[in-house]
Parts: structure tokens; sequence; C-alpha cells
């Protein structure tokens, strides 16, 4: 298999991060990585990126009272079928 | 041969650990609380009156998250404004990390960047790229996983997914510039 270019391995960087390549690409892109700082700081660019997003609802969970509503509403279906 | 399962105790048990998810998908979704409020509630009576058709033991997520979208997509979206979409398809696909590459390399102005200001650029996306981002990268679903509940190609996942990320670092990029996070690039003579 021929080596990735630089374009080549950051088209891949993003599904590299979520480990969403075949393992034959994640095996490419890691030896690009190695061998490419810019690519590799590019990466580390990227990764804090995904990461900022993965924290970013960690404050939004459903309000108690919506799912208390919710809960009534579905006791109030059990009772009525 | 497994009996239908009868709503009740196994619904309880496999809709309501994924409410939060629901919400959370629900307020990208609509961008609004009281109409992500509604949408999880029909999703939730739905689901329950359909939950004969729900087969243990696969992703009851999944299935959820099919039943919300259905639901947005039939009886919701007619109800809001959607914002104006920005146009950055002209956007070289890397030219954001280039611009910033002197001066903050390792992109440490994203952990600068309040949570609500990043909530708030992702629901300013187009419908569809907030969709898949907020699954994939919020809720962490694997993109086979997105494809299914969305009814598209895997591919169709990964080329949004990568345009949504792309609008989405320029829109932070502009807000960290503004919040004097990161200097501006400076712009060729």
């Amino acid at each position: 298999m021929s080596r990735l270019d630089c374009e080549q391995a950051l088209d891949h960087l993003q599904d590299y991060l979520k480990r969403e390549l075949t393992s034959e690409l994640v095996v490419e892109v890691r030896i690009h990585l190695e061998r490419c700082r810019d690519c590799a700081g590019h990466a580390r660019f990227e990764e804090s990126f995904l990461l900022m997003l993965e924290t970013s609802a960690r404050g939004e969970t459903c309000p108690k009272e919506v799912r208390a509503r919710i809960l009534a509403a579905l006791r109030a279906e059990a009772r009525g079928s | 041969m497994a009996e239908p399962s009868a709503p009740g105790r196994s619904f309880d048990q496999e809709a309501l650990p994924h409410l939060d998810t629901l919400y959370r998908v629900a307020l990208r979704l609509t961008a609004d609380p009281t109409l992500a409020e509604d949408l999880v509630q029909d999703t939730m009576l739905k689901a329950y009156r359909s939950w004969r058709q729900y087969q243990p033991g696969t992703n009851a997520r999944g299935w959820l998250l099919t039943i919300l979208r259905n639901t947005f997509i039939n009886d919701y979206r007619r109800r809001k404004h959607e914002p104006v979409a920005m146009d950055l398809e002209a956007v070289e696909p890397h030219a954001l990390y280039r611009s910033i590459q002197e001066t903050d390399p390792e992109g440490t102005f994203f952990s600068q960047i309040v949570d609500a200001k990043v909530l708030e650029a992702i629901d300013a996306l187009p419908p569809e790229f907030r969709e898949v981002l907020a699954l994939s990268d919020i809720e962490g679903l694997r993109y086979g996983e997105i494809a299914e509940a969305l009814k598209i190609p895997v591919g169709t996942v990964k080329s949004r997914l990568f345009r949504a990320r792309r609008q989405l670092q320029a829109r932070l990029y502009a807000h960290a510039v503004e919040m004097g996070y990161i200097k501006p690039r400076e712009t060729a003579p």
C-alpha cells in the first residue's frame, strides 16, 4: 500500500481520532503522524476540538420537572390503555 | 420464542436511561428548550405505544432517536425558524488550522470557550449538520449507528460530519478572536 501524503492523512484525521477507520488505514495514518510534525500538530488541534465537543453538553440533562412530567404522562397512558 | 414485551417495567428499564440523550438531541434539533421538552415527551409516548415493535436486545437508543427524529420532522420542523446558514463551503478544509498554527497550534483556545458558547455555535449550524454532530461528537454514537437512525448511508454521515466540524471550527475561531483568546490571523496585504 502506498503511503499517505499530508493531504490524504489530514482528510482521514477526524475519522482516525473517532476510531472509525479500517485497521489498514489506522496504521497508515499512524505512520504518517509519526513521521510528520506538521500533521501531528494538526492531530493535537483536532483532538482538542473533539474533546471540547465531548464535554460541551455535560451540564445539559433532562430537567427534573420535565422527567417527572414525562413519567406522569407515561403512567396516565398505561392506565388508559 | 420470546413473549412480545409488554410496556411497563421493560420500557422503563430500556428507554428511561436515554432520557438525557433524547433531551440533548431534542435541544439541538429544535434549538428551543420548550419545544425540546414537548418533543421528548411526544417521543417517549410514541415509543411507549409502539414498544411491542422494539426488538429486545437491539439498540434502544438508536430506536428512540429514530422516533425522536421522525416526530421532529413531521410535527416540529415547521414550528420554528431556521437560523440562516453560514456559507462556509468556500473555506478550504484545513485552512483554520494553518491560520492558527503559529499562535495556538494545540488548539488550547477550544478549552477556553465556555460550554454555552459551544452549544450556541452548534445550534447555529444547518439542521442536518448539527444533528450528525450532536449524535457523533456529543452523544458518542458510532457512524454506523447514526446511519441507521437517520436512514442515510455511512458515507453521507462522514461527509456531513466533516463539513459540520469545519463550519463549527470557523465559528468558534471567530468567537475566540472576538473574546481575545487568540490573536487574529494576519491578513495578507
